[in-house]
């Protein structure tokens, strides 16, 4: 078990490593080849070369690209000081460099977004997965009845709506026809729980529908298939109640699926949804990489995607982690 | 969002099904028919499906032939139609954002171009595109697989390790980076076509490794079987097996894939002209219509709608016909 | 010239600065006629008025909405992004500017008042304008006495010969108008306050402080606008030993700026808020222009547009400072409902909107092939595009817009009766032209914000008489320092038609012209506002004139002259007067569109129920 995680754990550094290399080398290079340059970017208006050169200094832009790389990578270990050019100042660990346009430390920036994903990132989750599979084991429990019926076609349409539509319509008829709800904007938790929810609702079941619907077609065709093997007729003939042959052996297989989906879903989530903040105006991670994209905010960009690709790889742990505990298989190979 | 087909392995036991009745004209051509012949049958059956599947063909023809039929709807997708736009507010005027006669899904805000013009073209890029992401993973997600499953040891080792690579990307964030960092000409193309080649190669390019683990998955299976190993005995190459035992066996899933994988690049093309990095303007685009309706959606919910519904009857009816495909290849996951 | 003052690059309508003025001294207004000239154009009357006005439509443009002394309350202002820069010397947004008012006194600044009194710069700090001498090349201030900083250390003249010296210094204060340093830099090539080798960073030749009152500033040649460039808030005192602390000064100056205004930072979370709270150190006997009337100003920043628009007109946020109008949401609202409607203005931003027609580039290299563009564009589309006429602006059809001291209105190429473009004409210069059936070309704009629409509505238009322009977008972060800034990728890419917007710095005629008609400063290495790149004796002449005269009748004739030239020449392609629709909450009082900005000047606002 214990060589297991480790060798996953080196597996996922490499991992990390891999996709902050291409995504520095792919963000470093794309400007350049559309012609932008960062210390312009800085520089708003000013076109002296003299100046420009000293910004590309501060910036540490005149360095070899790889020697960018690595001094940006260090600053993940260990405090980094920027002592290029005229300002000196100490960057504290972990260190996610300077954003080009506005000077602010990155850090604090998505230290600040961060509440607003992850607001999104449990709330959703949550009501997706009690949602979706709940409606799935009640229609492969019962199966070509009415309800099953019904309820996949309507996940099948579900499954089949942009999400930025189904919030735009959510908000269109909540919001502005009916007036349930006030516009949406952000309220943190600790502020005030109670409206930190009430404008979150929309977001959550714009988020919600399209992965419920999703989990309640797994859920059913997964049960429906394992309902279907040998060991569950034993487990009937051995005279188990329906209840524990479900719930106990049937669920089983069922939970390895669900639990990898999720897990994968969720860490994609923590790295912000960008269409759903984008609809409904959430100062979420999303939105802060979206907009430092638009911007050519290379510091920005980078810190958003090595957190975007941390959680995806640390969700993957945690789901081969899970998955070893509920399938004794994998333990052994 | 692919579901998983059924294991291709369990389709070698249906060989029982429609067999012919003693004494007909078919029973005197008995042969072996194969499993995709099976399949089609099942799916004919399949009222749904098949109810589906025409409107797949509509819309897939429709957008063949979006040039030819776009100019010939209420003017075309650029001209504009300014009497009928109010000047203070921008909106169309007349009800249900104008549609009349001559408009008969209404015109768009500002310009008052014909949206079912504008409707017809966009669904040329979204199905080109999608298509061409899909070709593209298919291929790519093949070779992959069939290198890691085939031959195993450090090749599996090396193809495991890409796909956790290119599972691990955030992809809508990488590729909004990277279609909005490219300069408006490269490689010959003009701005349009550079756009819709990056999104083909961003879309397609990132899901080979989903399609590649299913290909390895059969791989893996199917190379433990008797028929292989009686190839082997045979004296076949390791080409030849591939090319001859396994990759037909791959033909159930990968359509399966298919079908199931247009509509997800669908909603992929939709999301990236969402953000504007998609179909540049002033093409038109489904994504980019629905990013231009909610500026105004709470006074012209019609333009919101149009487009919005437009990719969903689109997608769900590649979905039910996705769905039925899996069915017919898979009876066991029963409808 | 700022042209990009856009804040968010997605907004796009751009902020401007400056200049007002008449429209009352010139031409075409008898009280504001509508009626349509031989021009087929109604003439545009600029912001104008004084005086106080009734709550109205509009009449915030026409006098002082509100006006009253009542003290107390707390402003309101919300904002989508943060300003690009609280440091005097590196802000360049024209409502930042404006903002500025309320801590940055410079030598000389706007009236606080409606309409053209409110576009002259009256002195500040200064006891009088500047005392020219030497031909015009020396220029000298006094200052008055009793101003102080807001920790109550005496304001000197070598503080604002410190605050000029900063501008100096582009590698770590960028950002900000470059006027001190182009003009006063006479090829000592000062490297700013921090690398200066003076004992007391005091080490530019070009500007004396002979005593604490006094502060003489040498030209190389005569400079009549002197006055205006001391308006701007690069020109604003700094006092040296907090900016060269390394703890609070250089690039962290925006975050302690020290105040000589009634209001100074009480605390500022980037991109969060801001809050000012009364300067004790300000003294209302030394301040003509400033009143302390609210006890508190706040900024919250970062909203979501849409969002922002909902509590503007419910009235939880007093005004949007950004003040590039309010989106097509909120337009439809407040133009349906006549109680919204009252409280709502649309004054003349001071930008013209046009597109420039490169004539480098092959085929807009003749004339009447431009002609032909100009007649050709559907005026009415454009309008449209931009958002209306309320809430895009009017029908342009000069360079100058009607802000502008020396505005004219006239109409070299009648675009039909209906404005939407005489193609039979259009026909006549194609064939004059030698491309009867029309020809190639590309349209650049920013991909975001209403360039693309714009672009779109004149490609339509032009395609009516057989000229296929294909539209190119570009990210606009560096569309004016690069894309369009520098003739050479122009010419490569074959950028022929250009969307631009353009605002002066400040309301004469050479802040508006110099930077977009003058032959000699077309900037090859990138920033090049010249888009047409235009190089015509007569307005180079003109431009010199301006500088040199002190007659306003004769800087009047010299923008006629350039703007006649440059539209006979069919240089550019204006299309809007941009309006921004702005909305004030009902509560606030001396509420007013200063010439200075096209926009409210905020620093003398108040609230008439003390919250």
């Amino acid at each position: 078990m214990i060589t297991f995680l480790i060798r996953r754990v080196i597996q996922a550094v490499t991992v990390l490593l891999a996709v902050s290399l291409i995504t520095f080398g792919v963000f470093f290079l794309v400007p350049k080849m559309s012609g932008s340059d960062p210390a312009a970017l800085f520089a708003g208006k000013l076109t002296n070369p003299e100046a420009l050169n000293g910004i590309r200094i501060k910036l540490g832009l005149n360095h070899p690209i790889l020697q960018q790389y690595w001094d940006y990578i260090g600053g993940f270990f260990h405090a980094r000081h920027f002592d290029d050019g005229p300002d000196k100042t100490l960057c504290n660990w972990p260190c996610f460099g300077y954003s080009f346009k506005t000077d602010l430390p990155v850090s604090h920036l998505i230290a600040d977004r961060f509440p607003v994903t992850l607001s999104l990132a449990i709330g959703a989750p949550i009501i997706w997965l009690t949602v979706g599979v709940t409606v799935g084991r009640i229609s492969a429990l019962r199966p070509r009845s009415l309800s099953d019926r019904v309820s996949m076609t309507l996940a099948l349409a579900a499954v089949s709506l942009p999400v930025y539509f189904t919030a735009a319509v959510l908000r269109l008829f909540v919001v502005y026809n009916w007036h349930w709800l006030d516009d949406i904007t952000y309220v943190g938790f600790t502020h005030n729980p109670w409206l930190w929810a009430k404008n979150l609702i929309l977001p959550w079941i714009s988020l919600a529908t399209l992965y419920a619907a999703s989990y309640a077609r797994f859920t059913r065709a997964s049960m429906l298939e394992v309902l279907g093997e040998d060991y569950i007729r034993t487990a009937r003939a051995k005279g188990l109640p329906e209840r524990t042959v479900i719930n106990r052996h049937a669920m089983r297989p069922v939970a390895t699926l669900i639990v990898t989906l999720f897990g994968m879903d969720v860490g994609a989530l923590m790295g912000g949804a960008i269409l759903t903040e984008s609809v409904f105006g959430l100062p979420g991670l999303g939105k802060l990489g979206y907009d430092a994209i638009a911007q050519h905010d290379l510091t920005i960009i980078m810190g958003v995607t090595i957190l975007a690709t941390f959680f995806i790889v640390v969700a993957n742990i945690v789901v081969d982690m899970l998955y070893a505990v509920i399938d004794p298989r994998v333990r052994i190979s | 969002m692919t579901t998983l087909p059924g294991d291709a392995s369990a389709l070698h036991e249906d060989f029982g099904e429609g067999a012919p009745e003693p004494g007909t004209p078919a029973a005197k051509a008995i042969e072996g028919r194969s499993l995709t012949q099976i399949a089609w049958t099942r799916l004919k059956r399949d009222k749904v499906a098949m109810t589906a599947g025409g409107i797949v063909l509509f819309m897939s023809l429709l957008g063949l032939c979006a040039s030819f039929i776009a100019p010939h709807l209420g003017g075309g997708i650029s001209l504009p139609h300014s009497t009928l736009i109010d000047g203070d507010t921008t909106l169309p005027t007349g009800t249900a954002g104008g549609m009349s006669s001559q408009h008969w899904l209404g015109v768009d805000p500002t310009f008052g171009r014909d949206l079912a013009a504008r409707i017809v073209k966009g669904a040329q890029w979204s199905l080109l595109i999608s298509f061409g992401a899909t070709f593209l993973t298919v291929v790519l997600g093949m070779c992959a697989g069939l290198l890691a499953g085939y031959f195993g040891g450090w090749v599996d080792g090396l193809v495991n390790w890409l796909m956790a690579v290119f599972l691990a990307f955030p992809v809508l964030l990488f590729g909004i980076a990277l279609v909005s960092g490219m300069p408006t000409h490269a490689f010959g193309l003009n701005y349009l076509w550079l756009h819709v080649v990056l999104l083909i190669l961003i879309i397609g390019g990132f899901g080979w490794a989903y399609f590649g683990r299913i290909v390895r998955g059969q791989v893996l299976t199917l190379r433990e079987k008797e028929f292989v190993d009686a190839s082997r005995s045979l004296g076949s190459g390791e080409l030849r097996i591939v090319f001859r035992e396994i990759l037909p066996n791959l033909v159930a899933p990968t359509l399966v894939f298919i079908s199931l994988q247009i509509p997800t690049n669908i909603l992929a093309e939709a999301a990236f002209s969402f953000l504007g990095v998609g179909i540049p303007l002033p093409e038109p685009s489904w994504g980019g219509m629905l990013n231009d309706a909610l500026n105004t959606y709470q006074y012209d919910p019609a333009y919101l709608f149009i487009p919005g519904l437009a990719i969903f009857v689109t997608v769900l009816a590649f979905n039910l016909f996705g769905d039925g495909v899996r069915d017919a290849f898979d009876p066991k996951a029963g409808r | 010239m700022s042209n990009r003052r856009s804040k968010a690059a997605f907004a796009a309508t751009s902020v401007v600065l400056a200049i007002a003025v008449a429209a009352c001294g010139s031409s075409s207004s008898k009280g504001g006629s509508t009626a349509p000239t031989s021009s087929g154009v109604a003439p545009t009357t600029a912001n104008g008025g004084t005086g106080n006005v009734a709550a109205a439509f509009n009449a915030g443009t026409k006098g002082v909405v509100n006006a009253s002394t009542k003290t107390g309350g707390t402003l309101n202002y919300l904002a989508t992004a943060d300003f690009d820069s609280l440091d005097p010397a590196r802000t360049y947004y024209a409502y930042s500017i404006d903002f500025q008012r309320y801590f940055s006194r410079t030598l000389m600044a706007y009236d606080a008042k409606p309409g053209v009194a409110g576009t002259k710069a009256v002195p500040d700090l200064a006891t009088g304008p500047g005392q020219v001498s030497n031909g015009g090349k020396t220029i000298t201030y006094t200052l008055k006495d009793g101003i102080k900083f807001q920790d109550g250390t005496p304001i000197t003249s070598k503080d604002v010969k410190y605050g000029i010296e900063r501008d100096f210094a582009q590698d770590v204060l960028p950002g900000g108008p470059t006027y001190n340093m182009d003009m006063l830099d006479e090829g000592q090539k000062y490297p700013g306050p921090y690398k200066d080798k003076d004992p007391n960073h005091l080490g530019l030749k070009s500007v004396q402080t002979p005593d604490d009152k006094t502060i003489v500033f040498n030209l190389a040649s005569p400079y009549s606008d002197w006055d205006y460039i001391m308006t701007l808030p690069t020109a604003a005192p700094v006092e040296a030993k907090v900016d060269l602390d390394p703890a609070t000064g250089g690039a962290k100056y925006a975050s302690h700026v020290v105040s000589s205004g009634p209001y100074m930072i009480q605390s500022y979370q980037p991109n969060k808020s801001l809050v000012l709270v009364k300067n004790p150190n300000w003294d209302q006997s030394t301040d003509t222009i400033r009143h302390q009337l609210v006890d508190k100003v706040t900024v919250t920043m970062g909203l979501d547009s849409d969002d922002m628009d909902k509590r503007l007109l419910s009235g939880q946020g007093d005004i949007e400072i950004e003040s590039t109008g309010v989106q097509s949401t909120a337009q439809t609202s407040i133009l349906r409902d006549p109680k919204l409607k009252a409280n709502a203005d649309a004054p003349l931003t001071g930008f013209t909107r046009f597109f420039a027609l490169n004539q480098n580039v092959p085929e807009l290299s003749n004339v009447d092939c431009r002609k032909a563009i100009e007649y050709a564009a559907n005026k009415v589309d454009l309008q449209t595009a931009r958002g209306g006429p309320i809430g895009g602006g009017d029908i342009a059809t000069t360079v100058a817009p009607p802000t502008l001291p020396g505005y004219q209105s006239f109409n070299d190429y009648p675009s039909g009766a209906d404005n939407t473009g005489d193609l039979a004409q259009a026909k006549a210069e194609l064939a004059k032209c030698g491309q009867p059936n029309g020809f190639h070309t590309n349209i650049a704009t920013t991909n975001k914000g209403k360039g693309p629409k714009v672009a779109t509505a004149l490609q339509a238009a032009l395609a009516r008489v057989g000229i296929k322009a294909d539209i190119q977008q570009f990210d606009s972060s560096n569309y004016y320092s690069t894309t369009i800034g520098t003739p050479s990728n122009v010419k490569s890419k074959d950028l022929g038609i250009q969307v631009v917007g353009w605002g002066a710095d400040f309301p004469t005629g050479y802040g508006y012209f110099s930077a977009i008609a003058d032959g000699r400063k077309i900037l090859q290495a990138g920033g090049n506002s010249n888009w047409a790149e235009v190089n015509d004796p007569a307005i180079n002449a003109a431009l010199d004139d301006m500088t040199q005269t002190t007659d306003q009748s004769k800087k009047d004739a010299d923008v006629q002259t350039i703007d006649k030239a440059l539209m006979a020449g069919a240089y550019y392609l204006p299309f809007t007067y941009d309006k921004a629709l702005t909305y004030r909450n009902p509560r606030l009082t001396n509420v007013y569109v200063t010439g200075a900005a096209g926009m409210y000047d905020f620093v003398s606002i108040g609230t008439d129920d003390g919250k």
